[in-house]
């Protein structure tokens, strides 16, 4: 039995080989293929490379800065750190959210909320028309290929004539239809797959991911390989023409291309409340810019509600101290946190209101788990995200000390300033151990520093 | 002409008869009327939020207590841009860019908070937008309709009876393309009525052309349909065909345009960018310190020029004059930047938009994203609006500083109870921020091209039924 069901694959495969048609089109499959590939590619690439060399130029500029100053206010107040999010092997093949949420940022001591919403964003008329990268390839394109090489199966060979021929010579009626299905398909797999999998060979892709990856492909194939093949199956079909099948099929990926995705988007708007975003930064900057008006008393209140071990340092010998400078700053941050919670949570509960819809759009569903799996989903641009709210709390941790008891301005003291280190977000667990484990080490010092 | 309108009227009663077509023309009309409904409310309330935000910052800014008036120049001002009239219609890059400017002294911040951010990102492919829906589903529909209107009669054996008899092949295809064309314009009704409604608000020569271009397109996905149906010899050829320069032209080439844009033209970014910008402004001096080396010339010239032999004795506060002229410097290195990044992003647009050459569907994105206001250009425009408003306040309120505030009292402002203040009516130098649409002449030059692209498409498709009529005499 296996052997006859190979044999009448290779038998197939054969006679669609001799048909120039479906050569060329699978030839344009696989030119689209290494196109989206090669594009995600240079893209990815260029934002590598662009990392690197504002790490080199970050390092220089700090430094030279650095160099200048004469205490920790200052140090803090002109140093900038570069915190950045480098695309993972398989980000070329999705590049997802990456154009639009940031994956680069410059911070300082300053207030955070006033920063971290900058975005060193891509050209928008781009981002608007949309890239064209192997995810969009999968999910939006790869349906319609399938719909058109098989939605004429039966009756191509019906105008042809040779359907009953066809179908009294098979051994059995279904047998052929399949196996013609499956060798199109495996064309169709390999025409789109082959560009893929040699491009994460090169980025060195996890040989997991990549597979997996692979698989989303292959499912989402056979997902409008048995779909199509039902469709074209149904006893009311029979009489149809294939134009009228193929319309019956187009109007399915209508659905869950389009439909879906947009009408789900609009409801999961409606339903999720989000604070506007400029409401945020309105209010932290009134915060920050209010403090130099207001008695010191009323910065020290808020500020020691989050660091009571400061409580009896905040007396001011003159009517600008760098501690207090500070002081006002996180205060700012910490006014506008409600705010600034309650929008990183409505993005957060928006998306999985989205991973949710999915489910009834295998194309989003196929676009979400391709960008899941190459680390480019919201998901793990929140986690960026987080990473620098992290490190910048590691920053504070670093100078609080510094300025509140005085330390003299040591160089020294400055090449312990904390790097921000990128971790992988499977890792991000373990780090978080590490986080407080440095928080309390700080917290140890700076009492031994009174 | 009696002949033409025959054809029409058959092809529309075989349409009636046979429901496909009137089924898909359902579906589209109520599609875009959903769009257009859903979009109008959320630009209203998106209009109205951003007048309230930006009537609150400006009030904000005005009742602000006497203080210092370098504090003001960090308490800064927000600017918002209002979605113009059609933007119902084409959102353009509008979602992307971020919609909010937050101006304060020394930076020229970015955009901030695009809607894009906020979204669910289901619509990366797809978007509720009308304009959407006619660019790319429009097509797709057209040709559900009419696919069969030449190949049909093929198959049929009806074509040769008709010709034997005497019948012009011109009037045939052209019945076939009015028919078509109609069936089309039907779907764009719902957008046209939308637009001309927004008459008050939106130039007529504006709205004119904008629902001009959106026909021309209608008319060349007409003419692409019977063209190709009356190529081939059966509905099923016609059919995939059909579809297959529908996947390439309203789904490949503009991807295509933009991914390949990204690629020929790279951007560094603000980031890098800022690298630069620093190290230029190093140079300048810090603002916020008069003794700053860089400011030794300035001060000279100043003592010349008010005959003194200290800056005490300067008639005017000399750390407000260093302020007035390290700021005019800094801006002059941030918008060297700024319109170095603007040109490069121009750029990159423009290679994407020359792809409407070889897709009718790129060529009406940037005729109407030009024509609607919604356009990188207008985003640029936005920028440099804000930018002048930027400057004019910061400066403003520097001269509040040179000529207000006592330089003595300013050098030991951190010193005991001595307030540094200048009285609070001098927050008055707000001016008011209103963004408009570009003018109608700008728009309309430069949408030009795009037309020129539509057109050119045009005399494509007449090319091609040309040559179908050929094809059809043999």
């Amino acid at each position: 039995m296996a052997f006859t069901s190979s044999n009448s694959f290779l038998r197939e495969a054969s006679f669609i080989a001799k048909q120039r048609y479906v050569l060329v089109f699978f030839t344009i499959v696989f030119a689209l293929s290494v196109f989206a590939v090669w594009s995600g590619l240079k893209e990815t690439t260029a934002q590598t490379q662009t990392i690197e060399r504002l790490l080199e130029k970050d390092q220089i500029d700090r430094a030279n800065m650095l160099a200048k100053q004469k205490d920790y206010g200052g140090a803090a107040y002109y140093s900038f750190h570069l915190t950045y999010s480098s695309p993972s092997p398989l980000a070329f093949a999705a590049m997802g959210q990456r154009d639009i949420f940031p994956w680069k940022h410059r911070v300082r001591m300053l207030a955070l909320e006033g920063q971290i919403y900058e975005t060193d964003a891509d050209n928008p008329e781009l981002s608007f028309l949309g890239r064209f990268d192997f995810a969009f390839l999968v999910s939006v394109l790869l349906p319609l290929f399938v719909i058109l090489l098989l939605h004429d199966l039966r009756a191509s060979e019906r105008n042809a004539g040779r359907y009953d021929l066809l179908v009294v010579t098979a051994k059995s009626q279904r047998h052929l239809w399949v196996t013609r299905a499956l060798v199109l398909t495996t064309g169709l797999a390999l025409a789109v797959l082959l560009p893929f999998l040699v491009s994460a060979f090169i980025t060195q892709a996890a040989l997991a991911d990549t597979l997996l990856m692979a698989l989303v492909v292959i499912a989402h194939l056979a997902f409008w390989l048995v779909l199509t093949y039902v469709v074209t199956g149904l006893k009311f079909n029979a009489k149809q023409s294939a134009a009228r099948i193929a319309s019956m099929l187009l109007a399915i990926w209508l659905v869950f291309t389009v439909l879906i995705p947009v009408g789900s988007d609009a409801a999961i708007d409606e339903l999720v409340a989000s604070p506007a975003g400029g409401e945020i930064s309105l209010t932290q900057r009134e915060a920050v810019n209010n403090a130099w008006d207001i008695p010191f008393e009323e910065t020290w209140q808020p500020f020691l509600a989050e660091h009571p071990e400061w409580a009896d340092k905040t007396q001011m010998e003159s009517r600008f101290e760098w501690k207090w400078y500070y002081a006002f700053q996180q205060v700012g941050d910490q006014k506008a946190a409600a705010l600034s919670q309650a929008y990183r949570a409505a993005t957060e509960h928006k998306d999985t209101l989205a991973d949710t819809v999915s489910f009834f759009s295998p194309p989003m569903l196929t676009q979400r788990l391709m960008s899941n799996i190459a680390e480019t989903d919201t998901a793990s641009s929140l986690a960026y995200e987080q990473r620098v709210r992290d490190y910048h709390a590691k920053l504070r941790q670093f100078y609080y000390p510094l300025l509140f008891n005085k330390v003299a301005f040591s160089q020294e003291v400055m090449t312990k300033l904390p790097q921000f280190t990128q971790v992988k977000s499977t890792e991000a667990k373990n780090t978080q151990v590490t986080d407080t484990e440095a928080a309390n080490t700080n917290k140890v010092s700076s009492t031994q520093g009174q | 002409m009696r002949v033409i309108k025959q054809i029409m009227l058959d092809e529309w009663r075989y349409w009636w008869r046979t429901k496909v077509a009137t089924t898909v023309m359902l579906i589209g009309l109520l599609l875009t009327v959903a769009a257009i409904v859903v979009n109008s409310l959320e630009i209203e309330h998106k209009a109205h939020q951003r007048e309230h935000l930006q009537h609150t910052a400006e009030t904000r800014f005005v009742e602000q207590p006497d203080r210092h008036p370098h504090r003001m120049v960090h308490y800064g001002h927000y600017v918002f841009r209002t979605p113009s009239p059609l933007s119902i219609i084409e959102p353009g890059v509008d979602a992307f860019t971020g919609t909010s400017i937050f101006l304060e002294g020394h930076r020229q911040n970015s955009a901030m908070f695009s809607d894009q951010r906020q979204s669910s990102g289901l619509t990366r492919f797809s978007s509720l937008s009308p304009s959407f829906l006619i660019q790319v589903l429009a097509p797709l529909f057209i040709i559900l309709i009419g696919y069969a209107s030449v190949s049909r009669e093929k198959e049929a054996g009806t074509l040769n009876i008709m010709i034997t008899q005497g019948l012009n092949k011109w009037h045939l295809l052209l019945g076939k393309l009015l028919a078509l064309t109609t069936s089309g314009l039907l779907l764009l009704l719902p957008l046209i009525l939308a637009s001309s409604l927004l008459g008050n608000e939106e130039s007529g020569l504006i709205t004119t052309s904008f629902i001009l271009g959106y026909m021309l397109y209608v008319l060349v996905w007409s003419g692409l349909v019977v063209a190709i149906s009356a190529l081939v010899n059966n509905n099923s050829v016609s059919f995939t065909s059909l579809i297959v320069v529908w996947v390439a032209l309203a789904i490949l080439v503009p991807r295509i345009g933009s991914s390949t844009a990204a690629s020929l033209v790279p951007s560094p970014g603000k980031l890098e960018a800022d690298f630069a910008v620093l190290e230029e402004m190093r140079k300048l001096g810090d603002g916020h310190n008069a003794a700053d080396p860089a400011f030794e010339k300035l001060k000279t010239n100043l003592l010349a020029k008010y005959q003194v032999d200290s800056i005490d004795k300067l008639p005017v506060n000399f750390r407000g004059v260093v302020a007035e002229y390290s700021e005019q410097k800094q801006a002059k290195v941030l918008n060297k930047f700024a319109e170095q990044r603007m040109s490069e992003e121009l750029e990159q647009a423009q290679i994407a938009r020359q792809f409407g050459w070889l897709s009718p569907t790129v060529a009406i994105r940037s005729l109407s994203m030009m024509m609607a206001g919604t356009s990188l250009e207008t985003h640029h425009r936005f920028l440099r609006e804000a930018e002048a408003l930027r400057i004019d306040f910061v400066q403003s309120l520097n001269r509040v500083h040179r000529d207000k505030l006592d330089y003595q009292t300013d050098v030991n402002r951190y010193k005991g109870e001595n307030k540094a203040v200048v009285d609070a009516s001098n927050w008055q130098v707000l001016a008011d921020f209103e963004f408009a649409p570009e003018s109608t002449a700008n728009r309309l030059a430069q949408s030009m091209p795009y037309g020129l692209q539509l057109i050119l498409w045009c005399v494509l498709v007449c090319l091609l039924l040309a040559v179908a009529i050929r094809r059809m005499a043999q």
